[in-house]
């Protein structure tokens, strides 16, 4: 599965929502996840793809979108490393 | 669970107003029975210089465990996950999930102990968050509220979780074989309500769960329902309205009856013993705080402003808790409904 599929896995095994409802344009209130859902989803992605994401990225996020391109980029510059 | 016949609690000795001493005398007093095994967390130095005050009678059964970090009042909830894993109540929860303690009690953050069990105890299969459970006391001595104030904003399946929970609780701890269920609305119609409270009467009426359907708040205490379910938002407000009852009566009571001093005096003895009926209990009458249910292990939490023996009691009553399997039997009542599909 690719990184987007992973992640759209994680965010709603933890908000309990449907995964098909998840686009990238979906905001994190769209998909009524709190600030703990977010701050989970966060922690399981970091622990999936051994990568750290700092809050003031993280905060940065206006949607599903981002989120991804953010964690394809850091796993993309982590594989160069 | 328990090693030696000694039921483990892990106790945030870090949280709480009067934390750490307070709290570190309510554990010495807590370990004088004979079945309880207390161990400390929190920055070892300080813990150690407190416990020494004390004299350990029945060998040694209070510990400490350290942990170098702690929640401070200001600090946000989530911040036990991000910023500070290893803080105290995040270390208590850890022995619970390896299985070093058998339950954990905190008087600090709620909401850290609430995130600390989520994340690192884990929920039962089917649930989402942990709730609040507690009876109504003796104006209603056979019904219990969910949620008293864990989930703000619920889902939908949040109320199936709560019925279930309340159920556990009413059969448990009130001896009810078949708990009434109902939810709290506006209206006795399917159709009253708000959006999340509609949706929850149709997940609830098809759960195969002893459901009566709605209930208005003029029904909350004459026992139609013995498991009253609603958001916590909604059971936070009743829940503290609920307790201030008997304090606002007196003070009307006594300013009517101000001419008449006798009458006033008797007024006062009268709600003295007769007005903690509108205190809310959980789990036992000696209760100081409430358990988290759905947790994958016994949590309790107590108000920060406990002392020592609100937080010994608070200690006996999550050893009870452990000693009655609250946990086990709502596993097992969680397991019927994921097998069927409901929850």
């Amino acid at each position: 599965m690719n990184i987007e599929g992973q992640i759209r896995d994680i965010l709603a095994r933890i908000t309990r929502v449907d995964k098909d409802i998840i686009t990238r344009e979906s905001t994190f209130k769209e998909i009524k996840a709190d600030s703990l859902d977010v701050v989970q989803a966060l922690v399981a992605v970091e622990e999936t793809f051994g990568i750290e994401i700092p809050d003031e990225e993280a905060q940065k996020f206006q949607n599903f979108g981002d989120f991804v391109c953010y964690v394809e980029n850091r796993v993309a510059q982590k594989e160069k490393v | 669970m328990a090693r030696n016949g000694k039921i483990r609690v892990a106790v945030d000795a870090m949280g709480g107003d009067y934390a750490p001493e307070e709290v570190v005398k309510g554990a010495v007093f807590a370990a004088e029975k004979e079945d309880v095994q207390i161990f400390l967390v929190g920055p070892a130095a300080i813990l150690e210089k407190e416990l020494a005050k004390y004299r350990i009678t029945n060998g040694s059964t209070v510990h400490v465990v350290g942990a170098s970090e702690f929640i401070k009042e200001n600090e946000s909830p989530v911040d036990v996950i991000r910023r500070k894993p290893d803080c105290s109540v995040a270390v208590a929860a850890k022995m619970v999930k390896s299985g070093e303690a058998d339950a954990l009690f905190s008087a600090g953050s709620s909401g850290a102990a609430a995130i600390s069990a989520i994340q690192y105890i884990g929920m039962l299969n089917g649930v989402y968050r942990p709730a609040l459970v507690g009876s109504l006391g003796s104006f209603a001595s056979n019904t219990v509220m969910v949620d008293l104030g864990a989930n703000v904003d619920c889902k939908p399946h949040q109320f199936l979780v709560f019925a279930i929970a309340g159920s556990v609780y009413a059969k448990k701890f009130l001896n009810i074989a078949d708990p009434k269920i109902a939810l709290l609305s506006t209206g006795s119609e399917e159709t009253k309500g708000n959006e999340a409270v509609r949706e929850a009467y149709s997940v609830l009426k098809n759960s195969g769960l002893n459901f009566i359907g709605n209930i208005e708040g003029g029904d909350i205490l004459n026992g139609k329902a013995n498991v009253i379910v609603c958001d916590g938002f909604v059971g936070n407000v009743l829940l503290k309205f609920y307790e201030s009852i008997g304090g606002h009566a007196q003070v009307w009571t006594e300013r009517k009856l101000k001419k008449y001093p006798p009458l006033r005096a008797l007024a006062r003895l009268l709600f003295k013993r007769l007005f903690p009926a509108t205190r809310i209990r959980k789990e036992t009458e000696r209760q100081g705080g409430g358990i988290l249910w759905g947790v994958n292990g016994v949590v309790k939490i107590a108000h920060g402003a406990s002392r020592a023996p609100q937080i010994a009691n608070a200690i006996e009553s999550a050893k009870e808790a452990v000693k009655a399997g609250v946990v086990e039997s709502m596993k097992m009542e969680l397991e019927k409904f994921n097998r069927g599909g409901k929850s």
